[in-house]
């Protein structure tokens, strides 16, 4: 969490954030999407750059995308779910480098090995589930659109982008950032990491808590189950109420999870 | 641009101290093999203006930098040396803290604008340091009259002129009213009129007894300045008045420095004199040479000859590489940015198109290479209409070369770069790399295929840039302001370049503002006003057209002014002085 | 092309203290929330035309207007699939088909295409300056608002050279369409990186500029702008409140809702 907080003193990291938002909204706008299914789903080229600045920006990306999306939404429409985009897309550029730090063990995260391609991609879906489920219970709770769909299709959207476009982009930006000594690590060298066990229990607990949001949100929004301990009344489409108790506490576990990170 | 009275006579100016003192001032950049500054030592009087010059990379920036401490503060690397504001040793200041005692004022305008409008703008650096509003709103309008932008107050900065961007920049910084502000390359990226009107407001800092330090590549702009100090790879080279720095050409030469065209052509003559102006060399020459005013009336003769016969009038109808019928266009619901318009451009032409900016000529560009569909009329390339063409056929005949060459890279080496065009088109790799060669070879990047493309300099990108169109054989190739932001070396081996590709048959058409580049290599030359062609001839022909110059804000080189005085045409300084020898 | 949807008319609306905007749009959030059925949703929807038109918004709407049908059709459609509720009247594989289903999904459609054009209003009569203006009132620390603002700076720069990058590609013969759509997603990557790699060099730049500006100089930096409170802010807020209550009222005495959800 910290680092969340101290980059706000550093100059380069307040521009980099600006930068980093700018750059999601700027190829969010023109380049808006690929179409899959008109109106379901598409593919959004723009969902790749928090991934690539999460990398090299670290905290920076994690507010960049943040108030990115934010200025997505300005250029289409906001609706009261996006306050949940807000911290959502905040967790989408925050998870990538935080699981990276992790599990990469100084890596650069352009290696090809395939054990660095597996972590890359942990690292990505850790970042895409909380990010889905986040936005697919809050449009769930507000009554706008179902869990299960609109969950899933953020999932989709966003590793599809994180797979097809990311690596391509992080290998032709990842070193250069890195010789003009602008990765976050080199601009903020005064953060301190926390000890391994703390983090490694917070990424447990990140995977558990998304994990079970995404798996209970799918199944109380479609009314695959019917919680026995809830009353009968609240188990009626669109399942807001069950979708509330149930899959919000998910969704703390795995923020709590990542602020140990 | 007009600049009212004196506003700003509360700086606090005392002229027994030193504005700026530097001392054994050593900077290497964090990784740097050298030093980017080496022990540098300078005072500054209160009131003076000093001119900085010298090659890219020589260490004018790192100066800058030093006197905000911007260096070491902000950049990473090793500092030695001190530096004093007005007496008081800026040691353990934070880059912020210097804000109100040194302004300073950056190359690119559009990273240095934060605001929505025009006043809040002004207002940003008040803010910071805690002013309070009363307090801002008495600087604002001073500030904003200070540089001639009073009434724009509400407008969005983002819709400002290159040149009101700029000189907003300056209004931001002198509402903190620093005693010194260091402008580092303001006006490189601006036009004609931009350049003048920051010029202008220079002056007229200057005349408000601000210390001002200037770091600018031409060195006219620089005449009136008290001092002009030269940097060579991190060390002062030369500092001293304009007139002494100046007569030594073969130092500025070796520098990088693109000596006044005046003051060599006089040295080139033998006069020892540095003249301020077009009228003071005129009599510095007469002075020399009096028998040159008494054939006045035979040089005008000579001069009306035509030594390159103009191809405009020359080409018969129908061979014309790529011609345009009457192209009218205009963007959405906007005004007519190209009207009726008629080009055209043989094999072999060296065209410069000219004119203000917003007068159509990028516009004019576009629709040659099909980026952009003409309202009515047509194009037409080697005998096939353009419309019929799709942009990527159209490329491997007309290639275009952006302004920016940053606008274009993107692989992980030069040779990759270049060979992303003919991958587009399919060619077999052993022509690809065939290819690759040739245009590396000709674009003298033979040995740096294997470099990254982004650390290659500014000069070096452009000429990528020029590489990776090449590389598709065109038979035109179109360079949108290829020089701008090169320093003088740079600028010259780019003009060779294209000089070269010239003689080797392609058709050249640049896009300049700069004379001297018109009146040294361009053969022909197309004036647009308005969207509308209205000169198309030889270069000297427009050169002697002075009231088609004077309203569209155009200026002769001053040697070709200078000649003209003289009653011939000049194009450059080689020429203006054989002809003067052939007369003594 | 205009990025923002800001249409600088001058009108009463546009005059508004920026806090009674951010509040107008909260209360037609708000309004919108506590109904569902669509005949209760048109009191606000009334609202926002009468805003519309009083402030000539009309454009932006038009603009839009793929965007809002989509959006109406693609609920309605989820909503079909999801709220498995009611007589099936007509027999519809994946899809449960029937009055209460319909209704309830054509009600979401219309909510969501009031949300959005609540937003758009705001929008077209709130300028970036007067939102970050509302954010500091509402304690948001000046670093934070001023990264926002400074990022909506930013992007029209930004589009401007994705746009240029990809006429300068297109010129070395690439074709942005080719191949299916995932091959046509990882054909961005020589535009993407270009303008990647010009805001990197424009960070440096603006961070530099911002500190010889004294970015930094004090916590808490004071602010230049400033929006008096008129009359008819006093009296919007009236009218927002009166707005926001009825709606509720709806909700409560049940005429909002659409029957058995209630």
């Amino acid at each position: 969490m910290s680092d969340l907080r101290l980059m706000w003193r550093n100059t380069r990291m307040v521009v980099l954030c600006a930068i980093s938002a700018a750059l999601y909204a700027a190829v969010l706008v023109p380049f808006k999407v690929v179409p899959l299914i008109p109106g379901v789903t598409e593919l959004r080229p723009a969902n790749a750059i928090p991934v690539v600045c999460s990398f090299l920006f670290g905290p920076a990306a994690a507010w960049g995308s943040a108030i990115g999306n934010m200025i997505g939404d300005f250029f289409g429409g906001v609706s009261p779910g996006d306050i949940f985009g807000f911290f959502a897309n905040l967790a989408y550029g925050w998870i990538p480098y935080k699981v990276w730090e992790l599990i990469g063990r100084g890596q650069s995260p352009i290696s090809r090995s395939p054990l660095g391609i597996l972590k890359y991609v942990i690292a990505c879906l850790a970042a895409s589930v909380l990010c889905a489920d986040l936005v697919g219970w809050a449009d769930n709770v507000l009554v706008i659109r179902p869990f299960a769909m609109l969950g899933n299709v953020i999932i989709f959207n966003n590793m599809v982008s994180a797979l097809v476009l990311s690596p391509f982009i992080l290998a032709a930006v990842y070193p250069r950032v890195k010789k003009g000594r602008m990765l976050y690590t080199d601009v903020m060298p005064e953060v301190k990491l926390k000890p391994v066990g703390i983090r490694a229990s917070g990424f447990a607990l990140l995977i558990a808590g998304e994990g079970g949001a995404w798996i209970f949100g799918n199944l109380l929004s479609t009314g695959y189950w019917a919680p026995k301990f809830l009353p009968a009344w609240m188990i009626v489409a669109p399942y807001d109420k069950p979708v509330l108790i149930i899959v919000g506490p998910f969704i703390l576990l795995a923020f709590a999870g990542l602020f140990m990170m | 641009m007009k600049i009212d009275g004196q506003i700003f006579s509360v700086f606090s100016v005392n002229p027994n101290q030193h504005a700026v003192s530097v001392q054994g001032v050593t900077f290497t950049y964090h990784g740097a093999e050298r030093p980017a500054l080496r022990a540098v030592s300078f005072v500054q009087s209160a009131g003076e203006m000093i001119g900085v010059m010298g090659a890219s990379g020589a260490g004018k920036s790192t100066l800058a930098k030093c006197l905000n401490r911007i260096i070491p503060e902000f950049e990473d690397g090793d500092f030695r040396g001190t530096v004093r504001i007005a007496g008081e040793p800026l040691e353990h200041l934070r880059v912020c803290d210097v804000a109100p005692k040194v302004g300073m004022v950056f190359q690119d305008f559009e990273s240095q604008l934060f605001s929505t409008n025009v006043a809040h703008e002004v207002a940003f650096a008040m803010e910071q340091v805690g002013m309070d509003r009363a307090e801002m709103d008495r600087r604002i309008i001073p500030a904003l009259e200070a540089v001639g932008l009073r009434g724009f107050d509400h407008r969005d900065p983002m819709s400002l002129s290159g040149g009101e961007k700029q000189r907003l920049a300056i209004a931001s910084v002198l509402a903190l009213r620093p005693s010194v502000i260091v402008l580092d390359e303001p006006t490189t990226d601006l036009d004609p009129e931009g350049r003048a009107e920051v010029f202008e407001l220079i002056a007229k800092l200057r005349a408000q007894g601000l210390s001002l330090i200037v770091i600018e590549h031409e060195s006219e702009e620089l005449r009136a300045a008290d001092r002009i100090m030269v940097l060579r790879e991190g060390e002062i080279a030369a500092d001293g008045p304009p007139s002494e720095v100046f007569a030594r050409t073969d130092l500025l030469m070796g520098c990088g420095v693109r000596p006044p065209g005046l003051g060599h052509a006089l040295k080139l003559l033998g006069i020892d004199a540095q003249p301020e102006s077009v009228a003071h060399a005129y009599d510095a020459i007469v002075r020399a040479y009096p028998h040159l005013t008494a054939t006045l009336v035979d040089n005008l003769a000579d001069s009306r000859a035509p030594e390159h016969p103009t191809i405009a009038e020359n080409a018969s109808i129908g061979s014309a590489f790529m011609a345009i019928e009457d192209v009218t266009f205009s963007y959405a619901d906007g005004p007519r940015v190209l009207d009726s318009i008629d080009l055209r451009v043989e094999a072999g032409d060296f065209i410069a198109i000219v004119g203000q900016n917003g007068s159509g000529k990028t516009t004019l560009a576009k629709q040659i290479v099909g980026l952009l569909q003409p309202a009515t009329g047509r194009v037409i390339i080697e005998g096939k209409d353009r419309a019929q063409m799709r942009p990527a056929e159209t490329a491997r005949e007309v290639a275009y070369v952006f302004q920016n060459p940053d606008h274009q890279i993107f692989a992980a080496t030069v040779q990759e770069e270049v060979a992303f065009g003919p991958r587009n088109f399919g060619l077999a790799d052993d022509e690809i790399r065939r290819r690759c060669d040739e245009a590396l070879e000709a674009v003298g990047l033979q040995n740096e295929r294997q470099s990254d493309p982004f650390l290659l300099s500014k000069g070096e990108r452009q000429r990528l840039a020029v590489a990776s169109v090449l590389v598709l054989r065109p038979r035109m190739l179109i360079l949108d302001e290829p020089t701008t932001g090169l320093d003088h070396r740079e600028q010259l081996r780019m003009m060779a370049l294209v000089r070269d590709l010239n003689r080797a048959g392609i058709a050249i058409v640049i896009i300049t503002h700069t004379p001297w580049l018109v009146a040294e290599y361009a053969r022909r030359v197309v004036l647009l006003r308005k969207g509308a062609k209205i000169f198309d001839g030889g270069v000297r022909e427009f050169f002697m057209q002075d009231e088609l110059l004077r309203s569209s804000s155009f200026r002769a080189p001053e040697i070709t002014e200078l000649s003209r005085r003289f009653g011939t045409l000049a194009l450059t300084t080689d020429e203006f002085v054989a002809w003067v020898k052939g007369r003594a | 092309m205009p990025i923002y949807l800001y249409i600088d008319r001058g009108t009463f609306v546009h005059r508004l203290h920026p806090t009674v905007k951010v509040f107008a749009l909260f209360i037609m959030f708000w309004s919108v929330y506590w109904v569902d059925n669509p005949l209760a949703l048109a009191p606000v929807g009334l609202v926002m035309l009468w805003i519309a038109q009083l402030t000539d918004s009309w454009p932006n709407f038009y603009r839009l207007r793929w965007f809002f049908a989509i959006l109406v059709f693609s609920t309605t459609i989820a909503w079909m699939v999801f709220y498995r509720r009611g007589a099936v009247l007509v027999n519809v594989p994946i899809f449960h088909v029937s009055r209460l289903s319909l209704i309830f999904g054509i009600g979401r459609g219309i909510k969501l295409a009031e949300l959005l054009a609540a937003s758009v209003l705001f929008l077209s009569t709130t300028k970036i300056e007067e939102f970050t203006y509302g954010l500091q009132r509402m304690r948001v620390p000046y670093r934070v608002g001023f990264a926002i603002s400074l990022s909506f700076r930013l992007v029209p720069l930004f589009i401007d050279s994705a746009v240029t990058i990809v006429d300068a590609q297109r010129l070395r013969g690439y074709d942005f369409n080719q191949g299916g759509p995932l091959e046509r997603v990882r054909r961005y990557v020589p535009v993407v990186i270009p303008v990647f790699m010009g805001a990197l060099r424009k960070a440096n730049n603006m961070a530099m500029a911002l500190e010889a500006r004294g970015f930094g100089f004090s916590h808490e930096p004071t602010t230049f702008i400033d929006y008096p409170v008129t009359v008819a802010d006093i009296l919007a807020f009236a009218f927002l409140i009166a707005l926001g209550t009825l709606s509720f009222m709806l909700y409560w005495t049940g005429l909002g809702g659409i029957g058995p959800l209630k």
